[in-house]
């Protein structure tokens, strides 16, 4: 534990010493800064001036949102060299040529990766929730958290890359994990849109067919932001299925870690 | 006490046999020298010894430990062939690191890390990048990492490459010392006089097969130097 604990360190230190981050993390702020932009707006609707509480609310959560899905790429960026990097520039040697398990070396430097873009994502998250707060006095209470529910879904992104790349091309290895994603959000949104209570007043029987079950069994990445969405607006949750896309998460972070240490273990230093 | 025991340990990549049944054991204390072309399998005789690569077949214990549980290497240094430090890490951060997993206290860093700069005489360069290190810098700093915390066992994989003429009697003397005070040697090399300056039992490795393990002077007959018996094995092969 204590191995692991020190690479958490190193990793965040050794990630904060790349420049990369710090264009990533100033393109994120320059975004958010743009964004400000939207609160100061007057905006009227059929001549009618609407409420600027309102629109605070909704940038708001779109932006949750936004943020959240840059945060997967770039979580994807930063991991897919997580191993690679080590391996070229000495780091690896270094860790296993001492008493290290080769699972405290992977859990530490996972850890350390997650932890980085957390508070990455946390800290535009809570950007954004003081400006709509400053700006327009609308408080989202449940912000910070939804933020922290979404970072499963970052751990998700990481563990499944860190995977990949023991087995092919980094850049592939991200593209791939992006790909898994993309088809969880066309599958899951598409339930959630017809769940949706317009489509349920147009269609009920649309609503009740059962989703086929790969859809229900697959990474819930989509259905978490979804979740964090309802803690947004403080309203009801329809899942698919009935894991909570937490545990379906969970489950796979699980699954993924224990296959990353299972696959290292017998990887060529 | 035995400190390296290899049975019968067989690495194949494929179809190819890097090292073929090699068996011997080093006792502690005792200076071996691991010879051979290059190809031979020395290399990853060494990988193996530190868990970077799995045997195919046999078994490697350190210390009595298997090569395979990570605290068989507790007290063991090692020097890379073709060593790499991160480039971001300065001298002195990258011997931190190395104390940290060894289990040197926070507060006696500063003064074991200066203590092995002194060493390897690279005092006063431990503030610099490594990016801006020599090879022979460090190969230096390499060596330094390795007598962090008194090491028991001291792995060292062709240590003088690229070292200067200063640099190759500075490492020899180090060997030497360290020999005296009773560390265990295992110098992976392709220079045969340094080997036999050095150390006391070598053995001679030729296609992934160890030919002979003796000492030094069992090995050597009247008038024939290292490099002869070298030779001779190889043209036994050939």
């Amino acid at each position: 534990m204590k191995h692991v604990l020190k690479i958490t360190a190193y990793t965040l230190r050794d990630q904060l010493r790349h420049k990369s981050v710090y264009v990533l993390f100033g393109i994120s702020i320059l975004f958010i800064l743009l964004i400000r932009g939207c609160y100061d707006g007057r905006y009227t609707v059929n001549g009618r001036m609407v409420d600027n509480q309102a629109i605070a609310w909704h940038v708001s959560k779109t932006v949750f949102h936004l943020i959240a899905g840059g945060m997967y790429l770039m979580a994807a960026m930063i991991s897919m060299k997580l191993f690679s990097r080590d391996r070229e520039d000495g780091s690896m040697v270094l860790f296993l040529s001492r008493s290290v398990f080769r699972r405290e070396y992977v859990l530490g430097r996972v850890t350390g990766t997650w932890l980085l873009c957390l508070v990455f994502m946390l800290l535009l998250h809570l950007t954004i929730f003081l400006t709509a707060w400053s700006k327009t006095g609308t408080f989202i209470p449940a912000y910070p958290v939804a933020s922290l529910v979404v970072s499963i879904n970052l751990l998700f992104v990481i563990a499944c890359v860190s995977l990949l790349s023991l087995f092919m091309p980094d850049f592939i290895s991200a593209m791939f994990t992006m790909g898994i994603l993309l088809i969880g959000f066309i599958s899951d949104g598409g339930h959630r849109i017809l769940t949706s209570d317009l489509v349920r007043a147009a269609a009920p029987s649309m609503v009740d067919s059962e989703p086929a079950l790969w859809r229900m069994l697959y990474p819930k990445v989509f259905m978490v932001q979804a979740y964090a969405d309802s803690l947004l607006s403080n309203s009801p949750f329809h899942n698919m299925g009935s894991v909570h896309p937490i545990l379906n998460i969970a489950i796979f972070i699980l699954l993924i870690m224990v296959s990353v240490l299972a696959a290292f273990d017998r990887k060529e230093i | 006490m035995k400190m390296v025991k290899l049975e019968a340990v067989t690495k194949k990549f494929g179809a190819f046999t890097a090292v073929d049944h090699a068996s011997y054991t080093i006792e502690k204390g005792e200076a071996f020298a691991l010879l051979g072309p290059n190809g031979a399998g020395k290399t990853t005789i060494v990988r193996m010894l530190l868990d970077f690569v799995k045997p195919s077949s046999g078994r490697i214990t350190i210390a009595g430990l298997p090569s395979s549980d990570p605290c068989s290497r507790r007290q063991v240094g090692y020097v890379a062939e073709q060593l790499l430090i991160p480039p971001y890490l300065s001298g002195f951060e990258y011997l931190s690191r190395h104390a940290a997993f060894i289990g040197i206290p926070g507060k006696e860093v500063k003064k074991n890390v200066d203590r092995v700069l002194e060493t390897v005489s690279m005092k006063g360069e431990e503030g610099r990048r490594s990016a801006e290190y020599s090879k022979g810098m460090r190969q230096r700093m390499g060596l330094a990492s390795a007598l962090l915390g008194d090491p028991a066992l001291l792995i060292l994989d062709e240590p003088t490459i690229g070292l200067d003429p200063i640099g190759i009697r500075d490492v020899r003397n180090i060997l030497e010392h360290l020999h005296d005070q009773g560390v265990t040697v295992i110098l992976n090399s392709h220079m045969l006089s340094e080997a036999e300056r050095t150390c006391e039992t070598a053995a001679i490795m030729v296609k992934g097969k160890i030919l002979v393990k003796d000492a030094v002077n069992a090995i050597v007959k009247d008038h024939e130097t290292l490099e002869d018996v070298f030779f001779r094995y190889l043209g036994q092969v050939k």
